[in-house]
């Protein structure tokens, strides 16, 4: 049996491979449930696929998809925290904090110049100031690391490292960071808008490696704020990030 | 005879007609097009507390399945162009992104979503859709009546849908700033932590900040209308008890910049200017509150220059405050309470509209219809991420792919974001007209506590509905309500003009009385 949908002139398979299995799987299962109720589709649609078609069937679905063993990459916390089984495990946040760093594919670097600071990454500068920024880098990617800051206070000058370019993870403490390198989202992510509201100088999409906490680091503040028209044309306009040699 | 019941769709008793198709399709390939540009060149959406995209998917289909009966029943009591009217003079959540784009962008990108997954064909809920097109369409003409374009896209990214006797008394009471003066210090914290606070309170999205204008206050000045919404005990349940202490519901602040061209102000209310602007460039700044029950703009600590500071000062430590003990709250909420959240706060992005209607209830805004529900298990952030990915920025599900020869705006790619509705519905294909009544639905958040924070008091649902219902601003009689700008332009000189200025000069401290003479009192 054929969906009305599956006659598709121009369509291909989605981008994205699990998208196209999960899709290929509910398509499967609206074919199998027209069957079962021997209505046509005028009388299914909004009729007897409301009872057939039900919260249990997609249940299967995600089983089926986990029992091969695939374990789902997670952006909330929440999601892994609540159902391990399905995801892929959880960093730890807390103990690791001396040898883990962001290192991304694309992060550019270079030796130490006569300053002392070596290249070790790139971002998305929000706003553009007079001067650069120098402060030390801390982690904060997670709601215990937050509540932590809020019992004990921010240190002074923090360059706070993130990988959420939302507005909400950091809400209580965000005010009291010196700047900010996010590790994702553009210019006009929450965490973009915030800081600029904020008058936090901010680097977003930042691809960086080799910066641990507690190091110096330099961003280039003075580098022009990333435009609309350079996200719609896929232009660079690099702002460079430096971590200073102690 | 309400708009509604004038329209196919309503009833299902005449038939969908080649016209009204069209327009639809105009309206489809509108929002489309400008989805598209919004979600490439405006963000890219993320955060560690909610899973943000498995919650947009669920609230999609929540709308696809509830937002036709919504809509209706609040034709019911007042056509959407009269819903318009009603709210575009006062800073409620009733803005560009939730009418402008979420109400028609939402409903439709649920319906590119199950179409991909084949549980649609793209004729079925045809009434529906060309109901909400036109409910859209409707609204949207008359909450921008002055200026006369559809949308912010439509006006080249600009927002003025403020009368020039409005304008007037936020230019005259503005309070001038610079840097290094209390007050230019304390606007600048006060906007930071309410913006924060808002994305927080609208659980990861920016649809309880709003920015209009820009208007042109003179050869180096340009003013911003900045709304921040829904900010204690309203008609979102998570906000209940943690900001009971916050006085105000809705603020607005108008913000003068020296220096800088306010060059995109786009559907989802934000804005950009050229040169960048920055915290010097504020000039200036005022403060008012407003809501159904008040007629226009009621300024906030705007007696002086020192008592607006203090004011902006003792809001911004009670926003801190809720902010901390809602962050708390959510930090230790369930994925499946963080999904309901967001999904809830994009699905009732546009529930003040029953509000306006004195129509609110809360089985119909606040709670996932089982329909969209049964989603839920597939929503993994993963999944989430991808298929958004897909349906608003890569636009490669199949139904998203069109003719090889085609150019889509913006990308020139053989793509579309959204799919018309088929003509060959006129041609006799079968078709099913409507996804039917809403069903009862689920949370598993708290329940909403009956208690809504008004500029008269914290109300119960039913004596708000009621309030709303019972009142009328003055300026939206029939008296003075079709009074157009066009109209003021050239009968600026008669008494009834005068007395339609004199309403909105009521609470100004430097223009009450003045009428629609020029220069100072």
């Amino acid at each position: 049996m054929k969906l009305y949908v599956d006659n598709d002139r121009y369509g291909e398979a989605p981008q994205f491979a699990l998208v196209e299995a999960v899709h290929n799987s509910v398509r499967d299962l609206v074919r199998r449930k027209l069957k079962e109720s021997g209505d046509d589709w005028a009388s299914f649609v909004f009729g007897s696929a409301d009872k057939l078609i039900t919260k249990a069937e997609f249940e299967a679905i995600d089983a089926k998809i986990v029992a091969t063993g695939h374990r789902y990459s997670f952006t909330s916390m929440a999601s892994v925290r609540d159902r391990p089984d399905i995801y892929k495990p959880a960093p730890d946040t807390t103990t690791n904090a001396d040898t883990f760093c962001f290192e991304h594919p694309e992060a550019v670097t270079g030796p130490p110049d006569a300053e002392g600071r070596a290249l070790c990454g790139v971002g998305d500068n929000v706003s553009r100031r007079p001067t650069n920024i120098r402060g030390i880098a801390r982690y904060i990617r997670s709601s215990e690391q937050v509540i932590y800051y809020m019992k004990n206070g921010m240190p002074e000058n923090t360059v706070a490292i993130i990988d959420d370019s939302g507005g909400t993870l950091t809400a209580p403490i965000c005010e009291k960071f010196h700047a900010v390198i996010c590790a994702g989202g553009t210019v006009r992510s929450h965490l973009g808008i915030l800081t600029r509201e904020y008058g936090i100088p901010c680097l977003m999409n930042a691809r960086i490696t080799g910066i641990y906490e507690g190091d110096e680091v330099e961003i280039e503040t003075t580098a022009p704020a990333k435009t609309a028209e350079a996200y719609q044309t896929g232009q660079d306009m690099p702002a460079y990030i430096w971590r200073i040699a102690k | 005879m309400s708009g509604a019941e004038t329209r196919t769709g309503v009833t299902g008793d005449t038939p969908l007609t080649y016209a009204q198709l069209l327009e639809a399709n105009n309206a489809i390939q509108l929002i489309g097009d400008e989805t598209y540009w919004l979600c490439v060149t405006r963000t890219v959406q993320g955060s560690k507390l909610f899973p943000v995209s498995a919650y947009i998917l669920l609230s999609y289909a929540n709308c696809f399945y509830r937002y036709p009966e919504v809509l209706r029943k609040i034709e019911k009591s007042m056509r959407a162009e009269d819903l318009a009217d009603r709210c575009r003079g006062i800073g409620m959540k009733i803005q560009a992104a939730t009418m402008g784009w979420c109400l028609p962008a939402f409903y439709l990108l649920g319906r590119e979503w199950l179409l991909s997954l084949g549980m649609l064909r793209p004729q079925d809920a045809a009434e529906d859709i060309a109901y909400v097109m036109d409910f859209w369409r409707r609204f949207q003409l008359g909450w921008h009546r002055n200026n006369g374009h559809i949308n912010n896209s439509a006006y080249g990214h600009r927002s003025q849908i403020l009368p020039n006797r409005r304008l007037e008394v936020f230019k005259a009471d503005m309070y001038p700033c610079q840097p290094g003066e209390p007050l230019h210090e304390a606007t600048l914290s006060f906007l930071a932590t309410v913006s924060q606070y808002a994305f927080l309170t609208a659980c990861e999205c920016r649809l309880n900040t709003a920015n209009t204008g820009p208007y042109k206050l003179d050869d180096d000045q340009e003013m911003l209308v900045r709304d921040f919404m829904d900010m204690g005990e309203s008609s979102l349940p998570w906000l209940d008890g943690v900001t009971a202490d916050v006085t105000y519901n809705n603020l607005t602040v108008t913000m003068a910049a020296r220096g800088c061209h306010f060059n995109i102000l786009d559907d989802w209310g934000s804005f950009e200017s050229t040169p960048e602007f920055r915290g010097e460039m504020l000039s200036g700044v005022g403060l008012y509150t407003s809501d159904l029950l008040t007629d226009g703009h009621v300024p906030v600590g705007m007696g002086s220059a020192e008592e607006l500071t203090a004011t902006l000062n003792k809001i911004s430590e009670e926003l801190k405050v809720a902010m901390n003990k809602l962050w708390l709250r959510m930090a230790d909420w369930s994925r499946d309470q963080l999904m309901d959240a967001g999904a809830l706060m994009y699905y009732a992005s546009i529930k003040d509209i029953a509000h306006v209607a004195g129509a609110f209830e809360v089985a119909d805004w606040l709670e996932i219809d089982p329909r969209a529900e049964r989603l839920r298990p597939i929503l993994n952030d993963e999944y989430a991420d991808m298929a958004l990915g897909e349906l608003v920025g890569y636009l490669t599900l199949p139904n998203q792919v069109t003719s090889p020869f085609e150019m889509m705006k913006h990308s020139n790619k053989p793509q579309r974001v959204l799919t018309p509705l088929p003509l060959s519905i006129l041609a006799g294909e079968e078709y099913v007209p409507s996804v039917g009544p809403i069903q009862p639905g689920t949370t598993t958040l708290d329940p909403k506590n009956d208690r809504y924070n008004t500029t008269r008091g914290t109300l119960t649902l039913a004596e708000y509905n009621q309030a709303v219902r019972d009142y009328t601003p003055e300026s939206l009689t029939p008296k003075y309500r079709f009074l157009c700008e066009t109209w003021v332009k050239y009968n600026a000189h008669t008494e009834l003009a005068n007395e339609l200025y004199k309403i909105d000069q009521r609470n100004s401290r430097t223009l009450k009385g003045r009428g629609t003479g020029k220069g100072p009192v």
